[in-house]
């Protein structure tokens, strides 16, 4: 029992950085219909930024702050060369390979300029060995704090959609954004917004989970912009609350089929949930149907 | 109009001489020069091998040509390719090494999967074929028997290691036996030559459990592990890894003994389990851990440090080279020395000379270790060069110190 237990814990808390990048991956879903393929640099970039700073003495709360600051506007600069451009044509699907490009120059960028080789990320709030016992099984306090986080933000999250007036100018973009600037939302600052803010949830992301680690290296990130794919598409795209039981649900998922059936299993966990839910309820647990009028 | 037909001649004369004096000279400068190639990580994320390889290399030639070269004629590092220790491109790059016939020699790749990509290539071919880091066996030995008759490795192989690593825990006592690698070549290979020896030792097959390189999160293995009740970790793989299996281990409040490979017990592992590597042990070729350094030691440490200075390879202890340099720098440094040393001996550049020179070498004194090679035997690590290292922590700092048991 308590090995399940471990697993079960050990995947909520796995699941709740895959909901993290989830969220980031539905914001900008939401307001264009797009996504960036290269979320995964980002979360490298924001903990590279804050570990560099941290080494140069900056205090590691402002370095965190600058961290994801930089990530958020390194988003919008994604939205600016890499979407914009592309969605323009209307039903390009080239924003997939330009976004994937971005995150590779990163990648090479980041190299190029620190290394390649793994750079120590410090513990910022709790050690490795900091633990909370519930039911009787040592839960990392590392991995509580992600889940935290994620609870945290996707209750700010959904009161700021649903309670605030510039929360309900996003859903309307999000329904439809032609009649939205008819109706005189500023869409273009909206979809800006909501890029930054996806850019500020990649950086906390990347952050959360070097931490854990101990270090981030260039290709950091490109393993877990897959699952938290997985994980937005499997909670339903543009759905936050179904990007945190998405997340979750993965990362219990793929722990249990670590644990009992093969450490192997556990990789393909997440391609098997995805083959699954997109054939038969493609939509995900907690989106909604898209209807197209021909 | 004759006049200046006879110009045009001169002219054309006097060019075509120069040319020829020019040709004349480079084919003749060439000939002075022994040019060897080779194809390694020069970036990428595993470039730490590569670019010390690299290092090692280099600082290799450097010192024969200091003493006049081989027999007479300088060294030269012709053709340098960067493979990311991507075997295709270790592929493509050996085929643009084997295409060039004016290099006597080759020193290989800073990995398995790219050296076994190409050494069945190099066998065909027939100059030798230096292996300076990749540990699987088949390398040099492809069949379990007689070696490739031009391939020669400076690496530890993992047979040699592996079996170390089981014989100190069976010798130690430990019940249940834990095997953790990664899901390459190289782990799967540790994995089958530590289940091997146990068996043939009369003990139980361990537990073992597998994870892909550079994954975030290891609690499914390590906790299956724990289940299994083991009392000791044999851990194959890379120290980044290293890092999030004892933090896993440390969150599973699971404080196991943790013997790891040679590989792992570096700067990476250090860095991102920080004070947690405490206790860590591996078995460690000898030679950058003994106080004070033989002879080839420190002459290549001194070596070493006046060209590159205390740089990543070398380690925090501005006094002493790190240990993993044994694995980054020394080898190939060794490798290269011993291909140069086989030259010298054969005074030929013909291939098959020089792998029979270099089979003739007894007790040649590198950095690592004191070589002998026979027709036999090609691999120039052996179980006398290793000791067993631990994380101690010695006033303030932790080292990675000689364990007397």
């Amino acid at each position: 029992m308590n090995f399940t237990l471990q697993l079960v814990f050990a995947g909520v808390c796995v699941g709740s950085t895959y909901a993290l990048i989830a969220m980031g991956l539905s914001l900008t879903f939401w307001t264009t219909r797009t996504m960036n393929f290269g979320q995964g640099s980002l979360l490298m970039a924001g903990a590279v930024a804050a570990t560099t700073l941290i080494t140069a003495k900056l205090p590691p709360a402002l370095a965190v702050v600058a961290g994801t600051l930089l990530t958020a506007v390194l988003m919008i600069v994604v939205e600016r060369i890499a979407i914009r451009p592309l969605i323009k044509s209307g039903e390009s699907m080239g924003w997939v390979v330009s976004t994937l490009g971005f995150g590779l120059f990163l990648q090479g960028f980041v190299a190029k300029v620190f290394g390649s080789q793994a750079i120590v990320f410090p513990s910022l709030m709790f050690g490795a060995q900091d633990f909370v016992k519930i039911l009787g099984i040592q839960v990392s306090a590392q991995y509580l704090a992600v889940l935290a986080l994620s609870v945290a933000l996707m209750v700010a999250m959904e009161l700021f959609l649903r309670r605030s007036r510039w929360g309900r100018a996003v859903r309307a973009v999000s329904h439809d954004a032609e009649v939205a600037a008819l109706a005189g939302i500023p869409v273009r600052r909206i979809v800006v917004l909501s890029f930054a803010a996806s850019g500020l949830l990649a950086g906390l992301a990347g952050i959360m989970v070097s931490q854990i680690t101990g270090t981030v290296e260039p290709q950091f990130g490109f393993h877990l912009i897959i699952l938290g794919f997985v994980a937005a598409v499997f909670g339903g795209m543009g759905s936050i609350v179904g990007a945190l039981i998405g997340g979750i649900a993965l990362g219990i998922a793929e722990k249990l089929a670590g644990g009992f059936i093969s450490t192997a299993f556990g990789d393909v966990t997440a391609f098997a949930i995805l083959m699954v839910i997109l054939a038969i309820r493609p939509q995900g647990l907690f989106g909604q149907r898209e209807v197209v009028k021909v | 109009m004759e006049q200046r037909f006879d110009r045009i001649g001169s002219a054309l004369g006097a060019l075509a001489l120069g040319i020829a004096i020019s040709l004349g000279a480079a084919t003749a400068a060439a000939q002075q020069t022994i040019k060897i190639g080779m194809t390694t990580a020069l970036t990428g994320p595993y470039n730490e091998y590569g670019e010390g390889a690299r290092h090692g290399v280099e600082l290799a030639i450097e010192r024969w040509n200091a003493k006049g070269g081989i027999n007479g004629k300088k060294i030269e590092l012709a053709m340098l390719l960067d493979d990311q220790l991507v075997p295709d491109r270790a592929v493509q790059n050996m085929r643009r090494l084997l295409d060039n016939k004016e290099l006597v020699g080759i020193i290989g790749p800073a990995g398995t999967g790219p050296s076994l990509a190409v050494v069945d290539m190099a066998q065909v071919d027939g100059r030798p074929f230096m292996n300076p880091i990749a540990q699987a066996p088949v390398i040099v030995y492809p069949d379990g028997g007689k070696p490739r008759p031009n391939v020669f490795s400076f690496a530890l192989q993992n047979d040699v290691e592996m079996k170390k690593q089981a014989q100190y825990a069976v010798s130690k006592g430990f019940k249940k036996i834990g095997v953790l690698v990664e899901s390459t070549a190289a782990g799967k290979s540790a994995a089958d030559i530590i289940t091997a020896q146990l068996k043939a030792d009369g003990k139980p097959a361990p537990e073992v459990e597998m994870y892909n390189q550079k994954a975030q999160d290891m609690t499914a293995q390590v906790a299956r592990l724990q289940r299994a009740e083991v009392d000791v970790v044999l851990y194959t793989g890379l120290g980044a890894d290293l890092a999030v299996v004892k933090r896993t281990m440390a969150r599973l409040n699971w404080p196991v003994q943790l013997v790891a490979n040679n590989a792992s017990l570096s700067p990476p592992y250090q860095e991102g389990a920080g004070d947690l590597v405490l206790g860590t042990q591996g078995a460690m070729i000898a030679a950058l851990g003994q106080d004070p350094l033989n002879p080839a030691a420190k002459e290549f440490a001194d070596a070493y440090k006046a060209k590159y200075g205390a740089d990543r390879w070398w380690g925090p202890d501005a006094d002493r080279p790190q240990l993993s340099m044994s694995l980054t720098v020394a080898n190939a440094y060794d490798a290269a020395s011993v291909l140069f040393e086989g030259m010298r001996i054969a005074n030929s550049n013909d291939p098959k000379a020089i792998a029979k020179a270099i089979e003739s070498i007894k007790d040649f004194r590198g950095v690592n270790a004191s070589y002998t090679f026979t027709a036999e035997r090609h691999n120039a690590i052996t179980e006398k060069d290793l000791s067993l290292f631990e994380y101690k922590k010695v006033g303030d700092k932790i080292k990675l110190l000689i364990n007397p048991n």
